[in-house]
């Protein structure tokens, strides 16, 4: 994992290709929301769709979700989308993957770490990827899917996925990785779990997202707008008490050996918004 | 005589996949590849906990201890059990 530079899937569904790019410059963007409102400002013309996720993702409990942005009728939105997906972005080595282009024809997209595949939409969506390590969003037209059960406040996502002929997508990943100094990172790791009752949702059986034990009824529609600090981390909302505390944050995020300074996190709230005023 | 972990209540694995990266956690990996513990997620017909023998060489009462719906039980190998 190179922590000094955002590695970016951009997959061209007009000419049914993809290629891997790293972006060195966009570093400070962290992840999430912020990452990829500086990708729609580098991909404008085009039309994207970008799913990212954050530097703890797949690293930390409660950092579990999966940050949707797009243009819904010249309004930047984005949303944010829990169950196993932001794991498996994480571990296909990625940091965001841009869409863009129009499919000629309703399109499977199957993500292998890096690798894309193009199928028409009549294959089995359940055949594709490795069962235990995929996530599959099935773009149902009136809603969005992602593990048969999870889904996006509103369609957005699912609007524009639709406008650019994906009838689904599958990611799979199958990176490992070991953080420099693991034995602090488990340390790290199970304190934060220890402080699972202070999220603002109460414990339940439902279906939970990736790395948290609370299988609480409100992750299945997951997230719109919010704290953009927790939207670039892509962490729940409601473990807010935990991921909106730059010490914290901080802790994480140096143990992973990404060398942000405090002031960099600090910082990044009025880098969003220059970059939100760009491109709006 | 040796402890083995048995997943008895798969009924309530609620997917969080928590006992998979506490495994992986173990031999000082962070992703789902090689995973002893390994989740397959059924909406229709359930959840399925599909165990490697070798899970058992680990530390399991950690896994059991993560599961936040009591998926997990440790018991005692019944060598008896391969006799017939």
């Amino acid at each position: 994992m190179n922590l000094n530079a955002k590695k970016v899937l951009v997959v061209n569904l007009a000419d049914k290709t993809s290629e891997v790019k790293s972006y060195v410059e966009l570093h400070k963007y962290m992840g999430g929301v912020g990452l990829s409102l500086k990708l729609y400002e580098i991909y404008y013309n085009k039309e994207p769709v970008i799913l990212s996720v954050g530097p703890l993702n797949g690293f930390f409990p409660f950092v579990s979700k999966t940050s949707a942005l797009l243009n819904n009728d010249g309004v930047v939105e984005d949303s944010y989308i829990g169950g196993n997906l932001s794991l498996r972005i994480r571990y296909s080595g990625l940091d965001s993957i841009v869409f863009i282009g129009t499919a000629d024809c309703p399109t499977i997209v199957d993500i292998q770490n890096t690798k894309t595949l193009f199928h028409p939409d009549d294959i089995d969506i359940g055949t594709l990827g490795l069962p235990g390590k995929r996530s599959t969003l099935k773009n149902l037209g009136k809603n969005l899917m992602l593990s048969d059960y999870f889904t996006t406040p509103e369609n957005f996502l699912g609007k524009a996925l639709t406008t650019k002929n994906v009838a689904g997508i599958v990611i799979t990943g199958t990176e490992t990785y070991t953080p420099q100094d693991f034995d602090r990172y488990t340390q790290l790791y199970h304190k934060i779990l220890a402080r699972k009752l202070e999220l603002s949702v109460e414990e339940g059986k439902h279906h939970s997202c990736g790395k948290c034990p609370m299988g609480c009824g409100k992750s299945q529609y997951g997230e719109i707008g919010g704290n953009v600090l927790i939207h670039s981390m892509v962490a729940c909302q409601y473990a807010d008490t935990i991921y909106n505390d730059i010490g914290t944050l901080f802790s994480c995020l140096n143990t992973l050996g990404y060398d942000y300074r405090h002031e960099d996190i600090e910082y990044l709230p009025v880098l969003i918004e220059e970059t939100l005023k760009k491109v709006s | 005589m040796k402890k083995i972990i048995k997943a008895i209540r798969m009924e309530n694995c609620i997917g969080c996949e928590l006992c998979v990266l506490e495994a992986q956690r173990q031999v000082k990996k962070v992703g789902t590849e090689g995973a002893l513990v390994r989740i397959f997620k059924h909406t229709q017909k359930g959840t399925n906990v599909v165990l490697d023998p070798t899970v058992n060489t680990l530390d399991i009462k950690k896994i059991q201890e993560i599961c936040p719906t009591s998926v997990f039980e440790i018991t005692e190998e019944d060598l008896h059990e391969f006799e017939r």
